[in-house]
């Protein structure tokens, strides 16, 4: 019944007895919340081919009766785990990806140890990526290779493609990776060389901390993480928004340190002096330009990214030299475009439908 | 249903949603400036300079203690790495024995599925 007021006073009863079971569901669900772990990740069985210090190297066991011929070799981001790729069952992208026949291998990092700090660059574009693609094709048998790169991992790949032009690489999918660093504002602030002495912090710090790579990532959004407690105690009574916020929360803080070379050459040569977008980017004395790049690319980027704003990817697909090559924006923010109900959704069957084709 | 713009709980939520757009971005208009950038690289300078003097002056503390030290155990982690890295060199050996020797171990040597799938649409299946 409508009141003159406008109210709908069976409405707000209605409302207010559902807000009294959840208060109530809030208090009990709260105590089972600080005393019980989040949901296991990053279980899809796998074996490591491959361990040298930061890097490991998987290899998920398959999970379908029939696989494509050409491999997949994952490039995680060098700042985080790999696990967010791997959520949970029926929320895990390599789950996806095996179910759908393709055989999956992933580069994921571990915390560079302090002795460590020496690596460089050139350890990860001319050394690790292709040690992992020579594992690859020996464990596969196959010579193809499909490299995904997720964020940095997007530019790693793309530094080892312009690189190693006449292959094994069959295709290339990047998702969210900038390669215009001078668009990523406020990074570019906070590392500018007026005021930012990366040398001095690398000399005394060893390995860039982990502390420091959290904290520029908070500072993007700096009322995020109190709002994200809000809507934590909001929804505390609904068990899959609790397991959901877990889970990203769990992946958004477990950042790795990175190695304080390789640190400190991304702060130089491409914060700084933004090589790769200027087309004068070296890795270990040898030339790395995207128009070396000639394989099948596709670009995902999301509407919404905060981390890495599209004007810092944009010119990527527009540089490579490939003919067939794509960028795709979907919605969504730098990690629900690859995890999540919106990947699921959108990148993943994106993703598989531009690779199967190409993965005969 | 009731309608949003009545309920309080909807509107507690948008609420907090155009705060956090709004605190968002004021932040970020603030973190764009050079004189920000300055003092936040001045306060990371220090607070990195104090960091490293007080690693220093607590590896010191726990060896006077007797207790190892951090580079002690991170000597102890490298030669546990190692010992790992060795066992999977032998495990991944092993399992390339099984492969040769087409031994079904059940473990990760499993046999590979054929790889021969064709995508769905050139199969003539619904995508």
């Amino acid at each position: 019944m409508n009141a003159p007021t406008g109210l709908d006073f069976a409405s707000i009863s209605d409302r207010v007895q559902t807000e009294v079971q959840r208060a109530i569901q809030r208090s009990i669900k709260g105590v089972e919340y600080f005393s019980t772990s989040g949901p296991t990740l990053g279980s899809t069985p796998k074996d490591v081919l491959l361990s040298r210090g930061t890097l490991q190297l998987y290899h998920y066991r398959p999970l379908a009766d029939e696989i494509y011929r050409v491999p997949i070799l994952i490039v995680m981001a060098t700042t985080n785990r790999g696990y967010i790729l791997d959520m949970v069952p029926g929320q895990s992208f390599i789950e996806f990806l095996l179910k759908r026949g393709y055989d999956v291998y992933m580069m994921d990092w571990t915390a560079p140890k302090p002795e460590e700090k020496s690596l460089r660059m050139e350890d990860y574009v001319l050394d690790f990526i292709p040690d992992c693609v020579r594992k690859v094709q020996e464990d596969s048998g196959v010579e193809d290779v499909t490299i995904i790169g997720y964020c940095f991992g997007g530019v790693l790949s793309l530094l080892y493609g312009s690189i190693f032009q006449d292959g094994p690489m069959k295709n290339l999918i990047c998702f969210t990776t900038p390669i215009d660093f001078s668009e990523m504002k406020l990074f570019s602030n906070f590392s500018d060389r007026r005021y930012f002495d990366v040398d001095r912090l690398i000399d005394s710090t060893g390995n860039m901390p982990p502390e420091l790579i959290l904290q520029s990532f908070d500072m993007l959004r700096p009322a995020s993480r109190a709002v994200g407690q809000i809507q934590l105690w909001d929804n505390i009574w609904n068990d899959e928004f609790v397991k959901s916020y877990r889970m990203f929360d769990r992946w958004a803080n477990d950042i790795l340190p990175l190695a304080g070379e390789y640190f400190r050459t991304t702060t130089k040569d491409l914060m700084w002096d933004n090589k790769l977008f200027n087309d004068t980017m070296t890795v270990g004395g040898r030339p790395a330009q995207l128009d070396k790049i000639k394989v099948p690319i596709l670009h995902a980027v999301a509407e919404h990214d905060h981390i890495v704003p599209y004007d810092a990817a944009k010119h990527l697909i527009k540089k490579v030299g490939s003919t067939d090559k794509e960028e795709v924006m979907l919605k969504g923010g730098h990690v629900s475009l690859v995890a999540g109900p919106n990947a699921i959704r959108r990148l993943w069957p994106k993703l598989d439908s531009w690779l199967g084709g190409r993965s005969i | 249903m009731a309608d949003k713009s009545n309920d309080p709980v909807a509107m507690w939520q948008n609420m907090i949603g155009e705060m956090e757009k709004g605190f968002n971005s004021f932040a970020n208009q603030t973190m764009s400036s050079p004189e920000f950038s300055k003092v936040m690289n001045q306060v990371g300078g220090v607070a990195a300079g104090a960091q490293k003097q007080l690693g220093e002056l607590m590896e010191k503390y726990l060896v006077s203690m007797n207790l190892p030290s951090r580079a002690q155990m991170v000597g102890m982690a490298e030669r546990l790495q190692s010992i790992e890295g060795q066992l999977n060199d032998i495990k991944t050996m092993l399992t390339q024995m099984n492969k040769a020797s087409g031994m079904a171990t059940g473990g990760p040597s499993t046999q590979m599925p054929p790889r021969t799938k064709r995508p769905p649409s050139a199969e003539g299946e619904p995508k």
